[in-house]
């Protein structure tokens, strides 16, 4: 009994390393550019297919193509901020929800259209191997998974701690129109966090194809995990997003292992619903929204 | 004034001459077929545009009441044999009940955390109906038993039958929005979607105006659910609580003019036949093909024409009438 709830905790913490990220780069863009990027799982989806090209077409392991699909998808990034998100930054809300929920149905429904709805996996050496501590099973791809995803968000800590770019981000987070008065140009910093973002997105789906696979609509499982965790974890707190992920991970682990397979998603938003009935502005919040 | 409100029933007058003449007019299951969807899809959307155009609570979730009317109906008809048209009734009840408890839920977030919550209510929904099947026959579903020509259990032979029905329907919904955009709660709704907390300053109580429109969209949208099963003779939770009628009903209300009265059926129109066109065109082997259309026409929307086809068609009337008497 204590071994299977274990174990379950561990799977469940090692896939919320990879729910962190999407959810570190929802609330990221939250935080600064005050808009929330309902396309985020599309980027996922594109960091995936990005990996699994470079692999069956050169032979490159996915966690290398974490290079490749890092800056592409940061540079994607800028440019939509620049060129779209920039062009619906108001008091209205409508243009921005709907903007960014149309730029996720037009990647969803292009890769539909370019990769059809086949599952793509990329099987590497270490994908089926494992290590047993005790009674524990602890699968390598997920570990490493998880390892990388740590790692960055801890990298992503530190930018925004100890750079004067990062420390303008934060600033316009917490107070953007005081932010412009001290100087920080909205634009650049918009763009770097979105451009962020997306980044971390693409490293999600790099970190998963090991183990995972490529398909267009699989970037809504992660999105909604992460549309959950931050909530959950108070809008616009990257400490909070990544905490609230971790928990997401092992209710929707607990709920496979002990309601049953298909229970992962109802446990999610009982989670999520909860949160809201309980909590509407999140479990670490000051304020609310 | 006078002549001007004179021409509005000529025009209402021919409008409904040809609307009701069209099954007459034109024989080609296909176009009847493609009719009925634009009536259906206008009608979904007016109900969505009473919540999200007018007081702008932009709604990705009302699959749910859909869901809702199209089993209410069908469960009371397969199980205990009860007319769909009363079914019909029921499941509008139901779903504005349902709409209490959501609202309750989903009206503590705003913007687009509203938005999210509201999907994961509708998801839950599908969830729920997946998981207990000797309760609603699960994931298979069930087909409708097909009786020929039965009025009075809202089967029909002739294709034109369901059309008249469902253009019923979106007179109606048409007729409670201009009644609901011409009074007091009309006013309210639009001071709420502007800006809800001046609203509020003002004396508007938000809360219980947003609980009201939100049960009277509900509502609409389940009588919209128990049309489409009839009319397919199927369900199951994937159709019924399809996030695309989520996705359609704000769409088309977008397109066409968010918070006006004839804005979704004008998107309806758009939309409904370049799809249609499409996929005459293209056929319908090429999966994802009508709602990558559908996002661009979206994006060009929100990026150049926010208002829709109706504020570019007010902007253009209006820079063409304003010319005329300046010379006078």
């Amino acid at each position: 009994m204590w071994e299977t709830l274990a174990q379950a905790v561990i799977n469940g913490l090692l896939i919320g390393g990879i729910y962190a990220l999407v959810s570190i780069g929802v609330t990221l863009i939250f935080g600064v550019v005050k808009i929330v990027n309902f396309a985020q799982g599309e980027f996922v989806m594109i960091g995936m297919y990005i990996s699994f090209f470079l692999a069956t077409q050169f032979g490159i392991d996915p966690l290398v193509s974490l290079v490749v699909s890092m800056p592409v998808l940061f540079l994607a990034g800028v440019l939509i901020q620049h060129f779209l998100i920039r062009r619906v930054l108001g008091p209205n809300d409508m243009p921005q929800i709907f903007l960014t929920f149309a730029l996720s149905l037009l990647l969803l429904n292009l890769s539909l259209m370019l990769f059809s709805a086949n599952y793509r996996t990329v099987h590497t050496s270490y994908s089926d191997a494992a290590w047993h501590i005790g009674g524990l099973y602890i699968p390598v791809a997920k570990l490493i998974a998880f390892a990388v995803a740590m790692a960055l968000s801890g990298l992503l800590w530190v930018f925004l701690h100890t750079t004067d770019l990062g420390r303008a981000m934060r600033a316009a987070s917490q107070n953007r129109d005081v932010a412009m008065l001290m100087g920080i140009n909205p634009n650049r910093v918009f763009a770097v966090a979105f451009g962020t973002a997306l980044a971390l997105a693409g490293a999600a789906g790099s970190l998963l194809m090991p183990f995972y696979s490529a398909y267009p609509f699989v970037g809504q499982v992660f999105v909604l995990m992460a549309f959950v965790a931050v909530v959950m974890g108070t809008l616009g707190n990257v400490m909070g997003a990544l905490i609230a992920s971790l928990m997401m991970g092992v209710a929707e682990s607990l709920g496979i292992q002990f309601v049953g397979a298909d229970s992962g998603l109802i446990v999610v938003f009982a989670l999520l619903l909860l949160t809201l009935a309980f909590r509407p502005s999140g479990l670490g919040a000051r304020r609310g929204r | 004034m006078q002549t001007s409100s004179n021409m509005k029933w000529l025009w209402l007058a021919i409008g409904a001459v040809v609307m009701l003449a069209m099954p007459q007019l034109v024989t080609s299951s296909f176009a009847i077929d493609i009719f009925i969807r634009i009536l259906l899809f206008s009608f979904i959307g007016v109900a969505w545009n009473l919540m999200g155009g007018y007081a702008k609570q932009l709604s990705l979730g009302h699959a749910a009441y859909f869901g809702l009317g199209a089993y209410t109906s069908t469960i009371m008809q397969v199980n205990y044999g009860i007319s769909p048209w009363i079914g019909m009734i029921a499941g509008g009840v139901v779903a504005m009940l349902a709409s209490l408890p959501i609202g309750w839920l989903c009206f503590r977030l705003r913007g687009p955390y509203f938005t999210i919550a509201t999907i994961a209510t509708a998801q839950v929904l599908m969830l729920i109906f997946l998981k207990f099947r000797d309760f609603a026959w699960g994931a298979e579903g069930t087909t409708i038993p097909n009786l020929g020509s039965a009025p009075l259990m809202m089967q029909f032979e002739e294709k034109s039958s369901y059309y008249y029905v469902v253009l019923g329907l979106l007179v109606v919904g048409l007729w409670i929005t201009h009644r609901i955009e011409k009074s007091w709660i009309g006013y309210y709704l639009v001071a709420i979607g502007e800006d809800e907390d001046a609203a509020e300053a003002i004396g508007v109580n938000a809360p219980k105006v947003k609980r009201d429109i939100y049960m009277i969209s509900a509502f609409l949208t389940a009588l919209a659910g128990t049309f489409y099963t009839q009319y397919i003779y199927f369900i199951d939770p994937a159709t019924a609580f399809s996030f695309n009628v989520s996705i359609e009903a704000a769409l088309v209300s977008i397109v066409g003019g968010i918070g006006t009265l004839w804005g979704p059926v004008i998107g309806t129109v758009l939309l409904e036949t370049t799809s249609a066109l499409l996929q005459s065109w293209l056929g319908s082997s090429v999966g994802g093909i009508q709602l990558t259309v559908y996002s661009l026409i979206l994006m060009a929307v929100i990026l150049w024409r926010p208002t829709g086809l109706i504020g570019f068609a007010t902007d253009i009337y209006h820079r063409t009438a304003r010319r005329k008497p300046a010379r006078a």
